[in-house]
């Protein structure tokens, strides 16, 4: 529910935390050896349970919500390591996600830094189009040789740090998958059932060839799959940075929209879009019929979860001589619960040899923008994921979400490991004939 | 007030890394585990050795403030919480294992090491530290030691104190005290060490611990079994221990908790059983298999509803790591768990269980059991909601009425949480006021301004030191 009946403490009454939620926590900290931020600096505020102990001290009036609270809540990883850690069942991430959102209403930015994140969240995201066309630069600035020209120069380490990470980070770029995507890619063999896919905007602008696989494999896998062009955003930026109404938007739309798809599933290669579409049921509370909601959330899956409900038909795959090894997404393993299935593929592909790194599930370091606001404490945070990468000795570092398929492959360059990165669906891929 | 002169000088002793005084970073240093104690610090610092615990301890000695030392927070009586205001020593980032000692088979460390980093740490040798609180992922070492620590393997391998080997201190005066040392014998004069195990930062702020370490079990065999009747797991208890036999564990859960446990790991225990009796043997293979069998006989003797053996050691640390979510899965239920420590002869363990039961229907309330049974040492868990004032009433004097009893049959107030703020009363219903009035002598000798964690195991008389409540929160300025 949006709005609370009564306004609760110093919060203000839109998109506020509710007192049961913070309540909850008993404060015996599991949550702290879990929570990278905590890792990081050893401070208790930066930790899951002081994070909602400052929730709770705002929704007592012991505090304001103040610039500090603002900080914590935007410096979470919103990792939600500690939801899965927490044995009382308190949801630090999502208290924290909706105190961006109460950040926005009481310690507002800047004129100018208001106007950008409202173009970014209100204008470009909701618009496949327009995000299509705003990436034609920067396939240009790769295409004309500027971006090798750039990173020689060592043009960017005049810039602030995010921008020549952001820069570092950008991969081969392919034109968008949408609009070349059929709506209907015809099942193999004999046919399973119909899904829609979810295409994610970072799936699509930044890793077509990814997608692209998806749908081959869940195609041979003996299914229709149904891809609408006018899907949107799923809400996972605006839900992170804070804007709670915009992603209760878009929202709505893709609910009606894959509601009229007639599918038996929704699926999707993304955990950070599966993640969101997994929530539309409890941010969409109250603003449609529960039973649409129900009915929508009973349909989503992200795709590891997917193939291994269904069964992967494991006939004609080719074998893959490879090692492998596994980094889970957060927004797989904590907020989805799905850490079995991912690894259950991968050890159903001939020839695949799955070697487990220590920590698989302690985050990448990437989190949304997480990665570009704080690139000093995220690299932090990526190094230890990739000495853990690089005692296990893989061939292939895979991953299932692009967030961190981004970060992992700007960090396995910088360091220039012999590891290569991929998303799961691309390793399938490879074994699909 | 702290004086910004004070702070100044901490940044410039300490770097201003480790020093905090702003109000977010201060309020979520006024808690640890206990419910409904939250209170507020002036100041906090976190010295990385040494001489910055003592620079931090003259400048509040100046200042007056008093000094509570704080490891990870994750006590159960309120050990940690500056009721009286002044400064929060963290000891969090001294936490360097300084030494493993495998000629004397000791580990030295800095006192905010986490206790789990320890235990790994000297595994990976071939040693063996066994104390093992619930909280051994998170907690430190220090804090085990100032609370006196027990943990799921108490029975057979004992409590903190009985690892704790030499303890380096500063005591309020600013002079350094260490105390026992890598001996295995030691009885020169007074044993400091002793007094300062269990003494809850009252006396001095330990910076250093040498604990004993001892071979592991070579073998090891963990059966779960389930009741009907709770009464029968724990007069299950007292015949295993009746038959000379003694396991490294042997944990309870009731109805309750066996569910609220469930809900969280999803292992498949039994929703409908009214307890379960964790339980493990080890040590010489032969034993661990003579033993496991005697055991088995006696559970089927008493009429254990289904008795299970773990397949592997990972089954066995998923069952293990089950039993120590225990009291945070029950808070899932309400928002407050009060939880008590109550420990009891073994041999009056299901008239225990009967007296729980009885006060249970008496004041209404939803309760969930678990404890070390075979140690006597039972967690009866009030699950509540402190907004509501009548119940927390009618909880309290559920604890009332269960401490009576407990008391009555010899047994103790707290097992292994300590006494902190939540339990002062109880102590002094147990030792009487003549043992309180020797307690405080010895608190004089260590600490004779009374600077260090003021108003903890028992009250301070003298009414100027209170602190202001309001509304619940306790603010000390």
């Amino acid at each position: 529910m949006s709005r609370t009946k009564e306004k609760l403490g110093n919060f203000t009454q839109l998109d506020a935390p509710k007192y049961e939620d913070v309540l909850q926590c008993m404060r015996c900290g599991f949550c702290l050896p879990t929570c990278p931020t905590f890792a990081l600096t050893g401070r208790e505020r930066s930790s899951p349970r002081g994070r909602v102990a400052l929730a709770r001290a705002v929704a007592e009036q012991k505090l304001e919500f103040t610039d500090a609270v603002k900080q914590e809540a935007f410096f979470c990883l919103d990792c939600r390591a500690c939801t899965t850690a927490c044995p009382s069942g308190v949801r630090a991430g999502e208290v924290m996600e909706i105190c961006r959102s109460q950040s926005h209403q009481q310690v507002p930015l800047g004129h100018v830094g208001n106007s950008f994140r409202k173009f970014i969240l209100q204008r470009m995201l909701p618009d496949p189009e327009l995000m299509e066309r705003s990436m034609l630069p920067a396939r240009l600035y790769q295409r004309l040789g500027i971006q090798w020209l750039v990173r020689h120069s060592k043009a960017l380490k005049l810039g602030p740090a995010w921008m020549e990470k952001a820069e570092g980070m950008l991969p081969e770029l392919k034109a968008p998958l949408r609009p070349q995507l059929p709506v209907i890619t015809e099942a193999v063999g004999e046919k399973r059932g119909r899904i829609g896919f979810f295409l994610g905007c970072v799936m699509t602008l930044m890793y077509p060839d990814v997608s692209r696989q998806t749908v081959r494999v869940l195609a041979y896998q003996g299914f229709d799959v149904v891809t609408p062009r006018a899907t949107k955003c799923c809400g996972a930026p605006h839900l992170s940075e804070g804007d709670r109404q915009t992603a209760r938007e878009l929202a709505l739309f893709n609910l009606d929209l894959f509601l009229q798809a007639d599918v038996d599933y929704i699926v999707t290669d993304c955990a950070g879009c599966g993640a969101a579409l997994k929530e539309y049921e409890e941010l969409l509370d109250g603003e449609t019929e529960h039973e649409r909601l129900a009915s929508f959330r009973a349909k989503v899956r992200d795709v590891s979860e997917f193939l291994t409900e269904v069964g992967l038909r494991t006939g004609g795959l080719k074998p893959v001589q490879k090692s492998v090894t596994y980094h889970e997404p957060c927004h797989l393993c904590h907020a989805q619960s799905i850490s079995r299935q991912p690894r259950d593929l991968i050890q159903q592909i001939p020839g695949v040899e799955l070697r487990e790194m220590e920590e698989a599930s302690w985050c990448c370091g990437s989190a949304a923008t997480w990665g570009l606001k704080f690139s000093e404490e995220s690299r932090q945070v990526l190094d230890r994921k990739l000495d853990n990468v690089r005692k296990t000795e893989a061939e292939i570092l895979v991953t299932a979400n692009p967030g961190c398929q981004l970060q992992l492959a700007w960090g396995v360059r910088e360091r220039d490991l012999p590891v290569q990165v991929l998303h799961i669906m691309e390793l399938l891929g490879e074994a699909t004939p | 007030m702290i004086s910004k002169t004070a702070i100044e000088q901490l940044i410039e002793k300490l770097g201003a890394e480790n020093v905090a005084s702003e109000k977010e970073d201060l309020l979520v240093l006024g808690y640890d585990s206990t419910p409904g104690i939250h209170c507020l610090p002036e100041v906090a610092v976190y010295p990385t050795s040494r001489e910055g615990v003592l620079a931090a301890m003259e400048i509040a000695g100046r200042e007056g403030l008093p000094i509570v030392p704080r490891g990870s927070g994750t006590g159960l009586s309120g050990g940690s919480v500056p009721v009286k205001g002044g400064m929060v020593l963290c000891l969090n980032r001294m936490n360097r294992i300084l030494e493993i000692d495998e000629e004397n088979l000791t580990a030295t460390c800095e006192a905010g090491v986490i206790t789990l980093d320890l235990f790994n740490a000297t595994a990976a040798r071939g040693l063996f530290y066994p104390p093992d609180p619930g909280s051994q992922k998170i907690s430190t070492l220090g804090g085990n030691v100032m609370e006196d620590a027990g943990g799921l393997r108490g029975l057979k391998y004992g409590v903190t104190r009985d690892y704790v080997m030499a303890l380096q201190c500063v005591l309020p005066d600013g002079s350094l005290l260490t105390t026992g040392g890598k001996s295995v014998k030691d009885v020169a004069g007074y044993a400091f060490k002793d007094l300062l195990v269990g003494s809850e930062g009252t006396l001095g702020i330990i910076t250093e611990i040498t604990v004993k370490l001892i071979p592991p079990p070579q073998a090891k065999r963990t059966i779960l079994a389930y009741f009907d009747d709770i009464r029968a797991a724990g007069e299950a208890v007292s015949k295993i221990i009746a038959a000379k036999i003694i396991p490294s564990t042997m944990e309870i859960m009731d109805k309750a908790t066996i569910n609220c446990v469930e809900d969280y790991v999803k292992i498949g225990l039994p929703r409908q059983m009214a307890a379960l009796l964790l339980i493990e043997v080890d040590g010489h293979p032969a034993m661990v298999e003579e033993d496991a069998q005697k055991v088995d006989l006696i559970l089927r003797q008493v009429k254990a509803a289904q008795i299970h053996i773990a397949k592997d050691a990972e089954e066995a640390g998923k069952l293990a790591a089950a039993r120590r979510t225990a009291l945070s899965a029950l808070a899932r239920v309400s928002p407050t768990t009060l939880l008590e420590d109550a420990t009891v002869p073994r041999s009056m363990l299901a008239e225990t269980f009967a007296e729980i039961e009885r006060l249970t229907a008496k004041y209404k309330l939803t309760v969930g059991t678990f404890g070390h049974a075979g140690d006597g040492n039972l967690h009866p868990t009030v699950l509540c909601d402190e907004r509501n004032a009548e119940e927390m009433q009618r909880a309290h004097a559920f604890y009332d009425d269960l401490y009576d009893k407990v008391l009555a049959w010899g047994g103790t107030v707290s097992g292994e949480h300590g006494i902190g703020l939540a339990k002062k009363e109880y102590l002094a219903r147990q030792i009487g006021a003549g043992g309180v009035k020797v307690m405080k002598r010895i608190k004089n000798a260590f600490d004779p301004k009374g600077m260090l964690n003021p108003g903890k195991i028992f009250s301070d008389d003298d009414p100027s030191t209170q602190s202001q409540v309001e509304e619940g929160f306790c603010v000390s300025h």
